[in-house]
């Protein structure tokens, strides 16, 4: 259309050209009809353009829902494919359907056929009854010959109807139950079969429903042989019961037999006449006889002759039926001894509860009763411990008064009398005598050895009272501590020590510093006339439980046969002028030594020497007190 | 000043002859004051009874023995020991008893020393000697505490005790 409007465009300014010349009066009118032809053709032009522009748009527009029509199209498409497969499966299905159940159905075929194997083969008893009518609509094969009846008499009756089970407990009361529970359930139900057997069944009767319709199924089983079999079992338990407890009386009197013979008492069994009818074990142990030599034999020569009276009036109350318990007694054994026994007597009674005999249980008490009396003893000795301990404390308290008076008391007179005699010497002196003063020496003598005689006493009687304190003393340092301080005595002596290395011993020090200081000075004392003295001091060898030490001197020595004389207080082996002493120490030294559970000893021989000897006990089971 | 005084408290008088012969040596014996009992004592030391007069001072040593009529030795040491006047005056016991109990009852009241009486004569004489050398002579007592006044009541009333047991 655009394409023509410009062709008559272009012939109308030709024309124009052509005419220009001839018709330019027309000219005027001319150009205005060619502006307005113009004005027209722009319009149109505009025009054309706005309706190619409209075709444009209504082209696009088309083409867009083309394209959407193919996609339509393609979608629809696909739905159908998909649903073809649907329904291709769909068929699948239905045809698996189809299978299934016929396999369903050939499944309940062969369970109807099992069910019909079981029925026919089934060793119970088994009735199909109408659930309506109550009336039989089927019987197992084990039921028609349990029953003896034929098939044909069973089925179409009732079960009241049927005369094995007429005496079924109250028909009614099972129809009943099983309208209303749709069980019932008889035990031990009694039966009478067609040839009159007596038979014993278990019924139980459930309804349940097959299709539209319910039925009854019942199911007699017989329990006849299981009955017979079970009365058979108990009457075996009851033997068995019986034979059971005929046993345990058998072991039991086993087994008190074996108590019996066990026993460590005596257990006699005799008759009324004193006859052993039993002899145990330990009557053959106490008693010294065996059971062959006792029974059938007398009781009697097992009692002593002073005792038979009483054993007769003790029988005579146990044949009474009284009861002995626990009276001591005396019997003889076999060979001759007296033994203590306690002895029970029981009467042996018969069913009828007359005395036949006596049984005897005696244990020895010979022990116990030795054991009883050294207890009475040892508390009698207690006793009399506890009271000489008592009197022996207050003689000591009166001795140590004593001693306390003798200390001061006598001792002052002595003092006054060695003062007065020296007094009386310096200020009578040059007047007197010779003899006189010799006289006056004599009394002043005199007067110190009673001095010194009361403080050895005193010494003597304090180591009796004082209490023994041991602890470790080194003899290897005490003996020259003692040599040093006797020094004042052996000024101007030659002594010969020979001191060879000493033990440690377990002892109370400042008593066996007296020990020591005894023994050494009476060497020293002894050996006064040798011009070489010797004084040895050592241990001897061995002991395992005490420490013996000796001191040896070649000194005046003594007579052996006066040995035992030399420890005793106020017992001298010498005579004053040629020994000095009191007497009393060796008393002391034996004293303290015992004091420490040791022992103290001399050898010697007349102008030769002696030696002591003493013993201490080592620490280990020292004995510790004093005696 | 006072002579220094020894006060001797012995009921024995050959024990008291004895222990002045042996101070004469020393010159001493002329100023011991003996009573022969400890009640005496009591008396001479408390300035009563027979003693109320007494114009002396305090001894500087008093030997003592232990047994002794009506008040013994310890009694007596015991009352001055607890006096605080009388404590500080020396008391050497001067006995026969050298047994265990009596010493420690002697030290444990305060004795300043203890002498046993030796029986020997020269030992006796050598001791008793050297006790008054050393007390009378060496060692220094406090005087000035040493004096009482008389009429004290406390140490009558501990014998007055004493007698009624």
């Amino acid at each position: 259309m655009a394409e023509t409007s410009g062709e008559s465009l272009a012939r109308d300014e030709s024309n124009i050209e052509q005419n220009k010349d001839s018709q330019t009066t027309r000219n005027g009118l001319l150009i205005a009809q060619i502006v307005s032809r113009t004005e027209q053709a722009e319009t149109r032009t505009e025009q054309a353009e706005t309706r190619t522009e409209q075709a444009k748009t209504r082209t696009e527009q088309a083409e867009t829902r083309l394209e959407q029509a193919e996609t339509r199209t393609e979608l629809a498409e696909t739905r159908t494919e998909q649903a073809e497969t649907r329904t291709e499966r769909a068929e699948t299905r239905t045809e698996q359907a189809e299978a299934r159940m016929e396999r369903s159905e050939e499944a309940i075929r062969e369970s109807e056929l099992n069910y019909r194997r079981l029925f026919e083969a089934a060793r119970d008893g088994i009735l199909i009854l109408d659930a309506d009518t109550g009336r039989v609509t089927d019987v197992n094969p084990f039921l028609v010959n349990l029953l003896g009846y034929p098939e044909n008499e069973i089925v179409g009756k009732t079960v009241g109807e049927l005369s094995p089970f007429k005496d079924l407990v109250s028909n009614q009361t099972m129809w009943e139950r099983l309208q209303r529970d749709g069980y019932a359930r008889y035990e031990n139900q009694p039966l009478e079969t067609r040839d009159g057997r007596a038979i014993v069944v278990e019924f139980v009767s459930n309804v349940y429903r097959a299709g539209e319709k319910k039925a009854i199924q019942c199911n007699i089983r017989d329990l006849t042989e299981r009955r017979r079999s079970e009365a058979r079992l108990n009457a075996s338990f009851r033997e068995i019961g019986v034979l059971k407890s005929a046993l345990d009386e058998h072991l039991d009197s086993i087994r008190l037999a074996a108590i019996v013979e066990s026993s460590q008492d005596a257990i006699i069994g005799k008759d009324l006449e004193g006859v052993v009818t039993s002899w145990n074990k330990s009557a053959e142990k106490i008693f010294g006889y065996t059971a062959a030599e006792m029974k059938g034999t007398s009781l009697m020569r097992l009692i002593p002759s002073e005792f038979r009276g009483e054993e007769v009036q003790i029988l005579a109350k146990v044949k009474r039926g009284e009861k002995i318990e626990h009276y001591d007694t005396v019997r003889l054994t076999k060979d001759g001894r007296r033994i203590d026994i306690s002895v029970t007597l029981s009467p042996i009674k018969d069913i009828a509860g007359n005395v036949v005999g006596v049984s005897k249980i005696a244990r020895d008490i010979t022990e116990l009763k030795a054991a009883e009396k050294l207890r009475e003893l040892n508390i009698g000795l207690e006793q009399s411990v506890a009271e000489r301990t008592e009197q022996l404390q207050a003689v000591n308290q009166e001795l140590e008064a004593f001693s306390y008076s003798v200390s001061h008391d006598l001792r002052a007179p002595l003092r006054h009398l060695v003062g007065f005699v020296a007094m009386l010497h310096q200020d009578a002196g040059p007047t007197l005598s010779e003899k006189s003063l010799r006289y006056l020496e004599t009394i002043s003598q005199s007067a110190r050895r009673m001095g010194k005689l009361i403080d050895d006493l005193l010494a003597f009687s304090r180591t009796g009272r004082a209490g023994v304190k041991k602890s470790e003393v080194n003899l290897d340092l005490l003996i020259p501590e003692i040599v040093a301080d006797l020094s004042g005595d052996i000024s101007g002596r030659k002594i010969n020590w020979i001191i060879h290395p000493l033990p440690v011993l377990w002892a109370d020090r400042a008593l066996l510093r007296q020990v020591l200081i005894n023994l050494i000075s009476n060497s020293v004392k002894f050996t006064g006339g040798r011009t070489e003295a010797t004084i040895e001091i050592g241990p001897i060898p061995g002991g395992d439980n005490e420490n013996v030490t000796f001191i040896r001197d070649n000194g005046a020595g003594f007579d052996p046969r006066y040995a035992g004389k030399l420890f005793g207080v106020f017992q001298r082996l010498h005579s004053e002028t040629e020994f000095e002493g009191t007497g009393i120490g060796l008393a002391n030294v034996e004293r303290i030594i015992k004091r420490h559970g040791g022992r103290v000893w001399a050898e010697g021989a007349v102008d030769v020497g002696a030696t002591f000897f003493f013993s201490i006990p080592k620490h280990e089971g020292a004995i510790i007190n004093g005696g | 000043m006072n002579i220094k005084n020894i006060l001797l408290i012995e009921d024995d008088l050959r024990d008291v002859e004895m222990t002045l012969a042996a101070l004469e040596e020393q010159n001493l014996a002329n100023r011991v004051f003996v009573v022969h009992d400890g009640a005496a004592a009591l008396d001479y030391l408390y300035k009563r009874g027979a003693f109320k007069a007494r114009t002396t001072g305090n001894p500087i040593l008093v030997l003592l023995d232990n047994k002794m009529p009506k008040v013994s030795g310890l009694e007596v040491l015991k009352i001055m020991k607890e006096d605080e006047r009388l404590k500080t005056i020396p008391v050497v016991a001067l006995t026969s008893s050298r047994e265990a109990p009596d010493l420690i009852q002697f030290y444990s009241h305060g004795v300043n020393a203890y002498v046993v009486k030796p029986v020997d004569f020269s030992d006796f004489m050598k001791a008793v000697r050297e006790v008054g050398i050393f007390w009378a002579a060496v060692n220094e007592p406090p005087l000035a505490a040493c004096e009482v006044e008389p009429g004290i009541q406390d140490g009558e009333a501990i014998i007055a005790g004493k007698k009624e047991v």
